[in-house]
């Protein structure tokens, strides 16, 4: 069992076919796809993550270490549907209409997906009536909106309005980020949670459903 | 003073001119088309169809009048095509989805689909997919990423060097004339020639290139900024090969006529932080910036203008060693980039171009009185000693408040 460590270290290292090549090795050893996840996977995304808030690593390592988990990720996903493990909760994310930055919502994805969340990834450019649409038919307990734009940061409030019309806004908590975001905007346009950069996004994601 | 002389004056840090102002002469120091005719229309000039200067971010051309009104000190020179390898020498009308009637390339046809979007085709040839969309209710283009996965075995420089090449005599008469016009102005003369910029994220997908090959997705770009370092390092080799040539000839036909070169605007930071470690840059970029930058200021009187966006205090010292003399836009709003500190720490090393106004909180939503007191500070702490040349930080966006962009210039020629 002991060589199941490189796990870490691959995914860590963001190299791709090593980590692939270990999961393959731990689900033959018939290790639990939730004890891979969280002792090898989230921990691993963990340490890339804090790195990166700290500036010791940067939006290529990230990437790197985002992709090597999604490619573990992804064997391990069948088993997780044919079971009843406990999923952290699931989470619809998007830039909102108008926008078409991507990289830093796509790691926020990455890492939440690689804390244990199921991420429903919509894109870019990303309509109000279709993010509510998403977090009825995902029945997503978090939804997150992401913008660079001054000129789309204000779409977030008809998120929320939309949202509010369709009667779910108590079903599901809101969190919002991007270059032009603060916490000071988050509260007033009544959004529950924001981080200014991806590391930091999981705490709060885990918070908010107190996880 | 001329405009020219008041540029270079600052230029060469040396106090006593007036700020200059640029708005409108590169595709970082623009103003977005819905922006440019609301300001004809405040000022009272005659209602026309805006001209589309950089249709990738639907930038207005900022025409004489506008120029006067604004108080501008610097022109731009542009390529023959743009960034879609779209002919600009022959324009037609066409209105936005926003309904604003335009001139803009022949090769782009802005009729919207049944979904609203508007889409490009490399070279106008709709023979192959697009490779940029408008989206519904956007007002600038977005890359279509074409390609697909990369295949290492495979993989060859020359893949990701297709758009760079030498310059066509046709190109070279183009921008001697384009140079002669410019110069006659009056005004500082910046030309962007193209093919110069080291692994600029937007021009990544190729845009231009209607079966682009090699690395051309923005995540695997920026991957194979560690994990294909010699692959990537080759290929700004080449380019830089290729660009010192190109300059011998165009300083050969155009001299001081041209005053700047913008020839990089790759992103090195984000809002809180940097794309790569100063490590990464010092070994990746900087020698092939190096030899351009040395081979300009050996060879032409030309000054070299830098665009990188965010937070980028750690790599200031090595864009000053790669030897740039212009940084723009001067993010003041990112993280760490204090004016007073970046004036105090480098302004004697570097111009700063850009960073008059900020653009993520004060000229979008602040008021009136508050973009007034704004660039006055700003205006006071960047234009000391010279080595600054006023301009927002970045274009201006589509929907800013007139008003403001108004107070602006009202302050700027009140400075004067
Ligand atoms: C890279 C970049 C681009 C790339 C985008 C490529 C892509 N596929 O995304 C390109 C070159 C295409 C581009 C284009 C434009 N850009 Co741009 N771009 C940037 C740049 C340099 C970095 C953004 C980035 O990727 N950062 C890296 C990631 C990792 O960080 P991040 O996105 O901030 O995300 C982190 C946090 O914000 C947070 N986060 C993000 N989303 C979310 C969501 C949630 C829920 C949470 C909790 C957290 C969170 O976590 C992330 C990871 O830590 C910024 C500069 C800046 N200061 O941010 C300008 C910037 C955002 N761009 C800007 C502009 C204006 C544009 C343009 C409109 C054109 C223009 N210049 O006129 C075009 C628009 C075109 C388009 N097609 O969308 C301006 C916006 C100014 C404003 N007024 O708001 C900026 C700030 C540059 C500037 N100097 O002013 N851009």
């Amino acid at each position: 069992m002991e060589n199941i460590d490189k796990l870490y270290e691959a995914i860590l290292k963001g190299n791709l076919p090593l980590a692939v090549e270990m999961t393959k090795m731990a689900i033959e050893q018939k290790m639990d796809p939730k004890s891979i996840i969280d002792n090898y996977m989230s921990k691993a995304m963990d340490e890339i993550g804090s790195r990166f808030e700290n500036g010791k690593a940067f939006v290529p390592e990230l990437l790197m270490s985002a992709r090597a988990m999604k490619g573990a990720l992804e064997l391990l996903k069948p088993m997780l549907a044919n079971s009843d493990i406990p999923r952290a909760g699931t989470i619809v994310i998007g830039t909102v209409k108008g926008d078409l930055h991507d990289i830093g919502k796509n790691l926020v994805a990455s890492m939440l997906e690689g804390s244990g969340f199921e991420v429903i990834n919509l894109g870019v450019d990303i309509s109000s009536e279709k993010f509510a649409a998403s977090v009825v038919e995902h029945k997503a307990n978090i939804l997150c909106l992401s913008a660079l734009l001054t000129t789309t940061m204000n779409y977030m409030k008809e998120v929320i309005r939309a949202i509010e019309a369709a009667e779910i806004r108590n079903q599901v908590r809101i969190m919002i980020g991007g270059a032009p975001i603060s916490s000071a905007f988050a509260k007033e346009i009544g959004a529950d949670g924001y981080s200014s950069n991806a590391n930091a996004a999981v705490s709060v994601a885990k918070q908010l459903l107190a996880v | 003073m001329t405009s020219k002389e008041t540029v270079l004056q600052s230029l060469n840090h040396k106090s006593g001119g007036r700020i200059p102002v640029d708005f409108g002469a590169t595709s970082v120091t623009g103003i977005h088309c819905r922006v440019v005719e609301a300001l004809r229309r405040y000022y009272g000039l005659e209602n026309r169809p805006v001209r589309i200067i950089e249709p990738f971010q639907m930038l207005g051309e900022v025409d004489e009048e506008l120029q006067k009104i604004i108080g501008v000190d610097v022109v731009g020179i542009w390529g023959r095509q743009n960034m879609f390898a779209i002919d600009e020498t022959r324009l037609h009308e066409q209105v936005t989805p926003w309904g604003q009637t335009v001139l803009v390339a022949e090769g782009i046809d802005l009729t919207p689909d049944k979904n609203g979007d508007v889409y490009i085709y490399a070279k106008g040839n709709r023979s192959f997919p697009p490779c940029a969309v408008m989206p519904e209710a956007c007002f600038f283009v977005n890359a279509i990423e074409r390609g697909g996965a990369v295949d290492d075995e495979n993989l060859s420089v020359s893949d990701n060097l297709e758009e760079f090449g030498y310059i066509s005599d046709e190109d070279l008469s183009h921008f001697a004339r384009e140079a002669d016009k410019a110069a006659a102005t009056g005004a500082a003369v910046v030309a962007a020639f193209g093919g110069t910029a080291l692994g600029d994220i937007a021009f990544v997908p190729g845009m231009g290139l209607e079966q682009p090959k090699g690395i051309r997705s923005v995540p695997e770009w920026y991957m194979s900024t560690v994990l294909r370092q010699d692959y990537i390092s080759q290929i700004f080799e080449k380019q830089t090969d290729i660009a010192v040539e190109n300059y011998r000839l165009l300083w050969e036909k155009i001299g001081n006529k041209v005053d700047v070169v913008f020839t990089c605007g790759t992103d090195f930071g984000t809002q809180t932080s940097q794309f790569c470690s100063v490590e990464t840059f010092n070994e990746l970029w900087l020698p092939h910036y190096k030899r351009m930058n040395d081979w300009i200021h050996q060879n032409t009187s030309w000054k070299v203008f830098k665009h990188c966006c965010g937070s980028i205090v750690p790599l200031i010292p090595s864009l000053i060693d790669a030897g740039f003399d212009i940084l723009n836009p001067v993010q003041i709003n990112a993280k760490d980039m204090d004016s007073q500190r970046l004036k105090d720490e480098f302004g004697d090393s570097v111009t700063f171009w850009g960073g008059g106004i900020d653009t993520q909180k004060v000229l979008p939503a602040g008021t009136p009185g508050e973009v007034r007191e704004h660039v006055r500070k700003q205006c006071g702490i960047f234009g000391k000693n010279g080595g600054f040349v006023f301009n927002s930080v970045h274009n201006i966006q589509a929907n800013v408040p007139i008003e403001n962009v108004v107070a602006m210039i009202e302050t700027l020629s009140e400075l004067k």
